[in-house]
C-alpha cells in the first residue's frame, strides 16, 4: 500500500508522515519511509537522529552534484540511500528531483 | 528515479510507503494517476493552509489518488476544529490536536514517539493505522 | 532603494514576515512592489490583499522568439506599463505582483510565471523599494528566482529542520547572481539561547530576532495581517527589522544592482 502525504509548508506534515510510519511499524506492519523532499529530514521526525539524518542530506547533494550514481532499482535504492529508523522502518530518500520551473 | 517516477513502480504488496512529499502541491500534480492508493492532507487551521488543502484535495481526487484523508493539524480548539471540518464537508477528517510534545521533538530534531508515545496528537495519528488498513 | 527577498523553510513564517515588512516600509518610503513568486496564496494574507486567484488575461503575453522564452510580454506592453496595469494595490499603497492562478491548468501558471520573470528583471531598480517572497525550501531561490534582491534574509526558526534548510540556501551564495548579502532573520525566537543556536549554525549576521508571538498565529487563523490586528511584538520586531535593512543600505552606500536582476 501506498500513501501520499501533502499539505502546505509547516502544517506539520514531516511530523506526521514520522509518526504515522511508527505507528504502522507498531502495529506489526512492515514500513518503508520515503523522504521526496528537496531538503530531506523525515529521517528526524522518525528518530533516527541529526548526524544520520545529515548523512542522508549530503548523499542527496552528493548525487546532485554527479559524485554518487544514480541507484537504478528499488532494490539499490532503499539499500545505497537509506537507513535503518527504530520499529523497523527503513527510509529512504529519492535521489532526484524533477525541475519543472520554467528558465 | 524521482519521487514521481518510485511511487508508480515500487513494490507495494506487503510493504507500507509512507512517502513525505514536497511541500506545496508541484509533486502531487506531477504524479502519475493512481500512483498511490491513500494521500493524507495535511492541514492547519487558517485560511491560507486551508486554500492549499483544497487544492491538493482537488488534484488528489482529479488524478485518482487513492482515498483521501484529511487531517486536521495543531488544533487548538473547536473553532480551529470546526473551520477545518466545514472547509472539508465532503470528505473523513481526522482532527491531531496542539501538541507541546510534538513542538518540544520538532525543537529537538526527535521523533514525538520517542518522547512521549502517549501524547494526543501521537494517538490521534495512531487512530489512522486502524482506518487505513482494514 | 532597498531590495530584499525572504527565503526559508515552509511554515518559517516568510510570508507573514515578508508582507509586514512591505507595509512598515512603504509607511517610511514608497514606492514598495512586493513580488510574490509562489504559485499558492501567502504574502497576499499579510499585505491584507484579498487572495485573488485570476490570472493576467492571457494577451499580456506572447509567444517568444525561437531562442529564447517561451512567453514573453506582448508588444507595446513593458515591466512598468504591467506593473502599473496588473499590480494590486493594497493598503500602505503596496503594489503587489503574484505568480499567478494555480487552480488554472497548468500553461495559465506558466504564462504568469513568465510575464512576472520578464517584468521583475526589466523593472527600473530606481524606481521601487523590492520586498520579495520565495516559496518555501530551496528549489525555487536556488533556480534565480530571487536574482532581483541585493539581500536575501533566511527565515529560520529554532529547529534542526528549519535551520538545516537555512544552511542548505547558503549554497546560493555560489551562484554568480547571488545576492551581495545572504543574512538571518531569526523567526518565533523563545530566549536569548534560540538566537545563539541560530547564529552559530548559519554563520551570517542575523539582522532579526523576532519572537513567538500568540498575535501572528490569530491573525493567520482569521486571514488576516498582523498589522491589521493591533499592536504586538511581532510588529515591533518586524520594526526593528526594517531599521535593520535600511540602515544596512547606508552603511553599504548606494546598492544598484547593476542589471544582474
Amino acid at each position: 500500500m501506498r500513501v501520499a502525504v501533502v499539505g502546505k509548508g509547516g502544517s506539520g506534515k514531516t511530523s506526521v508522515s514520522g509518526i504515522f510510519a511508527r505507528a504502522l511499524a507498531r502495529a506489526g506492519h512492515h514500513v518503508v519511509g520515503l523522504d521526496c523532499d528537496t531538503n530531506p529530514n523525515l529521517g528526524l521526525s522518525l528518530g533516527v537522529g541529526d548526524m544520520e539524518t545529515e548523512r542522508l542530506l549530503s548523499l542527496r547533494d552528493q548525487i546532485d552534484e554527479g559524485e554518487q550514481s544514480h541507484a537504478h532499482t528499488w532494490e539499490d535504492i532503499l539499500e545505497a540511500y537509506g537507513t535503518d529508523a527504530p520499529d523497523g522502518v527503513r527510509l529512504t530518500v529519492v535521489n532526484r528531483i524533477d525541475d519543472p520551473e520554467p528558465d | 528515479m524521482s519521487a514521481e517516477q518510485l511511487l508508480s513502480s515500487v513494490p507495494h504488496a506487503d510493504t507500507i510507503i509512507v512517502a513525505d512529499l514536497e511541500a506545496g502541491i508541484g509533486t502531487l500534480t506531477r504524479l502519475p494517476e493512481q500512483a498511490v492508493e491513500h494521500t493524507l492532507v495535511v492541514v492547519e487551521p487558517t485560511p491560507r493552509s486551508i486554500d492549499v488543502g483544497m487544492r491538493a484535495v482537488a488534484v488528489a481526487t482529479e488524478r485518482e489518488q487513492g482515498h483521501v484523508t484529511v487531517l486536521a493539524s495543531k488544533v487548538a480548539d473547536d473553532a480551529d476544529d470546526a473551520r477545518v471540518r466545514t472547509a472539508f464537508a465532503d470528505h473523513d477528517v481526522v482532527t491531531i490536536p496542539t501538541d507541546p510534545i510534538v513542538v518540544n521533538a520538532d525543537r529537538q530534531g526527535l521523533s514525538p514517539m520517542d518522547l512521549d508515545a502517549s501524547a494526543p496528537a501521537v494517538e490521534a495519528i495512531g487512530s489512522l493505522v486502524g482506518q487505513l488498513t482494514q | 532603494m532597498i531590495r530584499i527577498a525572504f527565503a526559508g523553510k515552509g511554515g518559517a513564517g516568510k510570508s507573514s514576515i515578508s508582507g509586514t515588512f512591505a507595509r512598515l516600509l512603504a509607511r517610511r518610503d514608497r514606492p514598495v512592489l512586493a513580488v510574490d513568486s509562489d504559485p499558492l496564496p501567502g504574502m497576499a494574507y499579510s499585505l491584507g490583499i484579498p487572495v485573488d486567484d485570476r490570472p493576467a488575461p492571457d494577451d499580456v503575453v506572447v509567444e517568444g522568439p525561437a531562442a529564447g522564452p517561451r512567453w514573453v510580454l506582448r508588444p507595446g506592453l513593458d515591466a512598468n506599463g504591467f506593473i502599473d496595469q496588473y499590480a494590486a494595490a493594497g493598503p500602505d499603497d503596496v503594489r503587489y505582483l503574484q505568480f499567478g492562478n494555480s487552480w488554472g491548468h497548468w500553461s495559465t501558471l506558466q504564462r504568469g510565471q513568465h510575464a512576472w520573470s520578464q517584468v521583475v528583471k526589466e523593472m527600473d531598480p530606481a524606481a521601487w523599494n523590492v520586498v520579495g517572497d520565495l516559496p518555501g525550501g530551496t528549489r525555487q531561490a536556488m533556480f534565480g528566482w530571487a536574482k532581483y534582491a541585493d539581500v536575501l534574509a533566511l527565515v529560520v526558526e529554532p529547529t534542526p529542520k528549519s535551520i538545516q534548510v537555512g544552511r542548505g540556501l547558503r549554497n546560493i551564495t555560489k551562484a554568480d547572481w547571488s545576492p551581495a548579502h545572504v543574512v538571518v532573520v531569526a523567526n518565533r525566537i523563545t530566549g536569548p539561547y534560540d538566537v545563539r543556536r541560530i547564529h552559530e549554525a548559519l554563520e551570517r549576521p542575523v539582522i532579526g530576532a523576532i519572537p513567538f508571538d500568540e498575535a501572528v498565529t490569530a491573525a493567520d487563523k482569521r486571514g488576516r495581517s498582523p498589522l491589521d490586528e493591533g499592536p504586538s511584538s511581532f510588529v515591533d520586531a518586524v520594526e526593528e527589522l526594517v531599521t535593520a535593512a535600511e540602515f544596512s543600505y547606508d552603511e553599504a552606500g548606494s546598492q544598484q544592482t547593476d542589471g544582474i536582476a
